[in-house]
């Protein structure tokens, strides 16, 4: 779901800053001081969506939500699973069965002990009927027995179980090598069940977990203030506050940086125009990100569902022109599903979407609309959250005019709109009012293809809005997320990316860098050059007066 | 004087009928079916029925035209289609302390520097004094708000550069983050009301009574703060209906580009979001705030003005 | 927009409005600068483009994206520069004037069309139709002006765009504004009619014999015919603000389309690297309102020497 995947984007950003040992230290950590209040912005949204775990879906709520909250597992800097609310676990039955031993005297930030009954009320609740708009369904719907709950014909997940106060079972449906991966996931994450009784509908207003914060005050519409845990397992933090004000416009954020008033700015959304009057700066940090912007098309009505259509719209793009002058280069071209440095990289399947003006003409021609002559009127959709993507269409719609001669318009909607029209084409996309194809982003959950091969593009995924469907690539994306063993299952990823980039079910565009600003005062955070994202040692961090 | 106290209920009561119609017929029509975006576009007819009888969609229009305004009347602004667990009211009450804030002090700031110019240009009439103050409120008053803004996050930023002390450019909740909405939101109004005093004052300077009161040898500082000034400050009481008007649209812009919580934000934001039920709320309460501000200008004119109250 | 109170004295014999308007500086200034704006509205981007130009003609459309020339200041080939798409900055603001206009002119129409002949209709007959018509101005009056036109705007927006296209939306813009100009308008009308309605001249035609559409058009028409024109004028500054802050929210007029207000949205954010695009078009706004104002104040004094502001 694409709100989930701008989730990725800026859970890598708070990945990114993170103190792991073994990863490239920027800032040296200063003597341990009173820990001083960290102003941090939150880019493009006026009101945080959503801070119950199972309802994280922009990377907003998602971030806010990883700073309250904490589940079993979490990434470390290299981008490997490490304890969190469990200090161990063992895999049985080749990976269809993980046996949780939770950490010993943790507790809430309210004092209250933790025990596996926690957590299997969460993962209960994430799958309740109340939370059918969630993303517990994405990640966890292997859990056996969990969409029974949804679907309301059982009352708990039966692979849910609890042996006793510190140990917790869940078995799976299918084994899977990324079953921890996927705990990594809001979703799981453990709420306290007192909570939630005392206030159902507003206890977030003031929530708590297990996580390194707590929430002192959610002004609405405005910002939201983060006190430490003091029960928090790795220490208490020593921040005395983070401040986390809602600032529609990245812009503004950056004017509100420059003028003293931010710490932190740009994690969630940058404005890449304004890059070269601050990337020479000290405090300017700058990331390679698992996270790709693209096009997915609606397969399932005309003009779209032809693939000659799809290819010619793809054959039509001048990436080079695109990302190096109209982005003037602060992004990285994208022409694969799986970005480069993931596992599974297939370089040699870059030019299969390479610009051809004269093919994409030729193409148009064929599907029987030559020089774009009779092509019903259409409108490419984007989200009015990125700065960057007004520029993008434009320069996208000018392209295919010259080259195709077709005439397309721009659909601005608000960023909840849009993904609910997402949502719509998705569940209807035979509906006239469905969209015709859209811009949008995915971020990498964790550094597997599965995520974004099988997880965008299988027939009748959540996340395949558009419908995109070809039985071949479900073969063998089916073998491969089941496959154990990396040397067959890589290839066979590959193989489908190749399906599916031939008959354009995405048109990638590029991948995000993340861009921040952190001012040289902040201690203990650390970038990292990869960006997916490991945790952040948060009892380590201070802002110096 | 009952008599036109009643015909102006009577008068609010048909102004707000009409504001309320207004934005229900509006929303009414809008395109788009409000369930089935709520249900994320899945196809669940009983899901579906149940919400349509949930929501009142299934009456006549003008079923539910009353039943709106009964609720309203009752207090009860209805749910809103984004969170549908969260009541309007909820969503709207954090905003409204804050436009009201916002709005006042612009309002007060408007009037003392406007009244302040235009006095001042009256009694320098044509000197240089003159001509540069009319000049400055004239280009006050033709500025958009949208232009003045960028300009003065301009002078803000060079401001910090230089090291002086400076103002933030956004957000809202300390008092440094009043002044430049304030400024921004009050610029207009305060040419638009210097403009008006400056004739008034003119024009009362001209009269009989004030040589009058010259040739009985009063100071000329005791014949502008008694005669002159009272008089001159007339005209500003029938400029507040149209002053608050301006700042209610004039919130939009601002309120939208300082990030400020107010009920302009609240709209556009709900806007975006075809949140129409927090649309109609919030366009009723703007809507609201310039009727009762019209209606308070009539009643405050007819208690000054004794030449209009025995009409 | 300001609240009008406009009376009438009578003229000095021997003093046309026309002579009395050319002996205002402002106002004589202000009709240059209308007249040389809409003359470059109407031609200038057709001249602009093929004018001493060695390069392609597209270049200066003000829609073509060239991605070489990205963000560059003044040039031969752009005499002011292109945006942030390699589009040409004066032809852009030259067919963003244009919108403008054409956006006010729309406005004006239907606002003297609609408002005055509502106006003089409900002052004339009095009645039931002065009732119901000055009823339904008060409905649309009471609104904010700008609120209904946001409403409005963003309710049916997308579906103007999908139906009509662009045009679509600059018409539904014009349909919104003009919706919130006419109540004022055929509130001025009618009051003015009202007292012209007992008027000597009035009552002599009418014992005479001529028809009430007759007295309408032949004798209250031409003596209201001025405040029309002054109202008209000055609401035009506050139509031309009104359309520039609609686009500004996102509802107005849309890319690739020009407008003032959608160009400031574009260019504020990057102000501090490159102000001059937001200045180039803020200027124009400003410029546009204070002609128009000083124009409107201008016919006013020119009609009304002696009348309360």
């Amino acid at each position: 779901m694409q709100k989930l995947s701008t989730i990725t984007k800026l859970i890598c950003l708070i990945a990114l800053i993170s103190l792991i040992s073994g990863c490239v230290p920027v800032t040296q950590t200063a003597a341990p001081a009173a820990g001083g209040t960290l102003r941090w912005s939150l880019e493009g949204i006026n009101e945080l969506p959503a801070l119950d775990p199972p309802l994280a879906g922009a990377s907003q709520s998602v971030g806010v939500i990883s700073l309250v909250f904490e589940g079993l597992v979490r990434l470390d800097g290299q981008l490997n699973i490490a304890p969190a609310g469990a200090e161990s676990w063992d895999v049985k039955d080749g990976g269809k069965t993980f046996v949780f031993h939770i950490r010993k005297g943790l507790k809430f930030a309210n004092g209250d002990p933790v025990t596996a009954e926690d957590y299997a009320y969460s993962l209960n609740r994430a799958f309740g009927p109340d939370f059918a708009n969630g993303n517990a369904g994405y990640y966890l719907s292997n859990i056996s027995g969990a969409t029974d709950v949804t679907s309301g014909s059982a009352q708990t997940i039966s692979g849910v179980k609890v042996i006793d106060p510190q140990t917790l079972e869940i078995s799976l449906n299918t084994p899977s090598v990324y079953f921890l991966y996927q705990l990594t996931f809001p979703a799981s994450f453990v709420v306290s069940k007192k909570a939630v009784d005392a206030n159902p509908t507003s206890w977030t207003d003031t929530a708590y977990g297990t996580g390194p914060f707590m929430v002192k005050e959610w002004k609405h519409n405005q910002s939201i203030t983060l006190v430490p845990n003091p029960n928090y397992w790795l220490g208490k933090p020593q921040l005395e506050a983070i401040e986390m004000p809602f600032i529609q416009d990245a812009a503004t954020a950056l004017k509100l940086y420059q003028t003293g008033e931010l710490d932190i700015m740009g994690t969630y959304n940058f404005p890449t125009d304004q890059l070269s009057a601050v990337s020479s700066l000290p405090e300017f940090k700058q990331v390679n990100q698992f996270f790709v912007a693209y096009i997915g098309f609606n397969n399932a009505k005309p003009p779209f569902n032809n693939p000659a259509v799809r290819q010619a719209f793809a054959r039509a793009v001048d990436k080079a022109t695109l990302i190096n002058k109209v982005m003037e280069g602060a992004v990285v071209q994208a022409d694969t599903i799986i970005p480069p440095g993931m596992p599974g990289y297939n370089a040699a399947a870059a030019k299969i979407q390479s610009f051809d003006a004269a093919e994409a003409k030729t193409l148009l021609a064929n599907a029987g609309y030559p020089d774009g002559k009779d092509f019903p009127k259409i409108a490419l959709s984007i989200n009015n959250q990125d700065p960057n993507f007004p520029k993008i269409a434009a320069a996208l719609q000018q392209m295919w005019q010259e080259t195709l001669g077709v005439t397309v318009d721009i659909n601005t909607e608000e960023l909840s709109k849009f993904n609910d029209d997402l949502t719509a084409t998705a569940n209807n996309p035979e509906d006239p009012a469905a969209l015709s194809f859209y811009v949008s982003v995915w971020g990498a959950d964790y550094p597997d293809p599965q995520n974004f091969v099988s997880q965008q593009l299988r027939s009748g995924v959540g996340n395949n809005n558009g419908h995109y469907s070809n039985a071949e690539f479900d073969k063998l994306v089916d073998a491969a997320d089941v496959d154990a063993n990396q040397a067959t299952r890589l290839p066979a990823y590959q193989q489908a990316e190749t399906i599916a980039l031939t008959e354009v079910g995405w048109l990638p565009l590029y991948y995000g860098k993340a861009n921040m600003l952190i001012r040289t005062s902040v201690n203990g955070l650390v970038v990292t050059p990869q960006g997916l994202f490991p945790a952040v040692d948060w009892t380590k961090v201070t802002v110096t007066k | 004087m009952g008599r036109t106290i009643g015909q102006r209920a009577l008068s609010l009561i048909f102004v707000l009928f009409s504001v309320t119609f207004l934005t229900f017929a509006v929303s009414f029509n809008a395109p788009g079916d409000p369930i089935l975006n709520m249900m994320g576009g899945r196809q669940d007819p009983a899901r579906y029925a149940l919400l349509r009888t949930l929501y009142g969609f299934d009456q006549p229009w003008y079923i539910q035209y009353f039943r709106y305004l009964y609720n309203l009347l009752h207090g009860d602004l209805g749910y809103s289609y984004k969170y549908p667990e969260r009541p309007v009211w909820a969503l709207i009450a954090n905003g409204v302390p804050v436009s009201l804030e916002l709005g006042l002090l612009a309002l007060i700031v408007s009037i003392v520097f406007g009244v302040a110019a235009g006095v001042l240009a009256a009694l320098w009439q044509n000197t240089w004094r003159d001509t540069l103050l009319t000049g400055i409120m004239l280009v006050l008053y033709s500025v958009p708000s949208f232009v003045l803004i960028p300009i003065l996050w301009i002078g803000d930023l060079a401001l910090y550069r230089a090291g002086l002390p400076s103002l933030p450019v956004a957000g809202w909740g300390k008092w440094e983050h009043y002044v430049l909405p304030v400024i921004v939101l009050a610029a207009a109004n305060v040419g638009f009301i210097a403009r008006l005093i400056r004739s008034s004052m003119l024009e009362v300077l001209r009269k009989d009574f004030i040589r009058t009161a010259k040739a009985k040898g009063l100071t000329w500082s005791l014949v502008i703060r008694r005669h002159a000034l009272r008089n001159a400050l007339l005209p500003l009481i029938t400029l507040l209906g149209p002053a608050s008007a301006f700042l209610v649209t004039g919130a939009f812009v601002v309120e939208n580009l300082f990030a400020i919580p107010g009920v302009g934000y609240l709209a556009v934001q709900a806007i975006g979001q075809r949140d129409y039920p927090v649309i109609q709320a919030t366009t009723i309460l703007l809507a609201l705030a310039v009727v009762v501000m019209n209606l308070l200008t009539d009643l405050a004119y007819t208690l000054a003005d004794p030449r209009v109250r025995s009409g | 927009m300001e609240q009008v109170h406009l009376t009438r004295e009578n003229l000095r014999p021997g003093r046309t409005w026309q002579r009395a308007l050319l002996k205002n500086r402002n106002a004589v200034i202000s009709i240059l600068v209308v007249a040389v704006t809409l003359l470059l509205a109407l031609a200038g981007p057709s001249i602009y483009q093929n004018l001493l130009t060695g390069s392609d003609p597209k270049l200066r459309d003000g829609v073509y994206q060239d991605y070489d020339a990205i963000n560059t200041g003044p040039s031969p080939t752009h005499w002011l520069g292109t945006d942030y798409l390699g589009r040409d900055t004066l032809s852009r603001l030259l067919t963003a004037i244009r919108i403008s206009l054409l956006v006010a002119g729309l406005v004006e129409t239907i606002n003297v069309g609609l408002g005055s002949s509502l106006g003089l209709l409900a002052g004339f007959f009095g009645g039931w139709v002065d009732i119901l018509i000055s009823r339904l101005a008060d409905m649309l009056f009471a609104f904010p002006g700008l609120l209904l036109a946001i409403l409005v705007s963003a309710v049916f927006g997308s579906t103007a765009r999908e139906l009509y296209g662009s045009s679509g939306r600059l018409l539904l813009v014009a349909g919104a504004l003009s919706l919130v100009s006419w109540p004022l308008m055929a509130r001025l009308v009618r009051s003015e009619t009202l007292s012209l309605r007992e008027r000597d001249f009035v009552t002599a035609a009418r014992s005479l014999g001529a028809g009430q559409l007759q007295i309408i058009l032949t004798h209250l028409l031409p003596n209201v015919a001025w405040l029309i024109i002054v109202a008209a004028t000055l609401d035009v500054a506050g139509v031309i603000v009104s359309e520039a802050t609609l686009s500004l929210l996102g509802l107005g007029i849309e890319e690739p389309g020009a407008s003032l207000g959608l160009m400031i949205f574009r260019a504020v954010g990057k102000i501090e690297r490159d102000p001059f695009q937001v200045f180039i078009p803020a200027a124009a706004i400003t410029g546009l309102v204070l002609a128009f104002s000083f124009l409107g104040d201008g016919l006013r004094d020119a009609f009304d020497p002696q009348g309360r502001s």
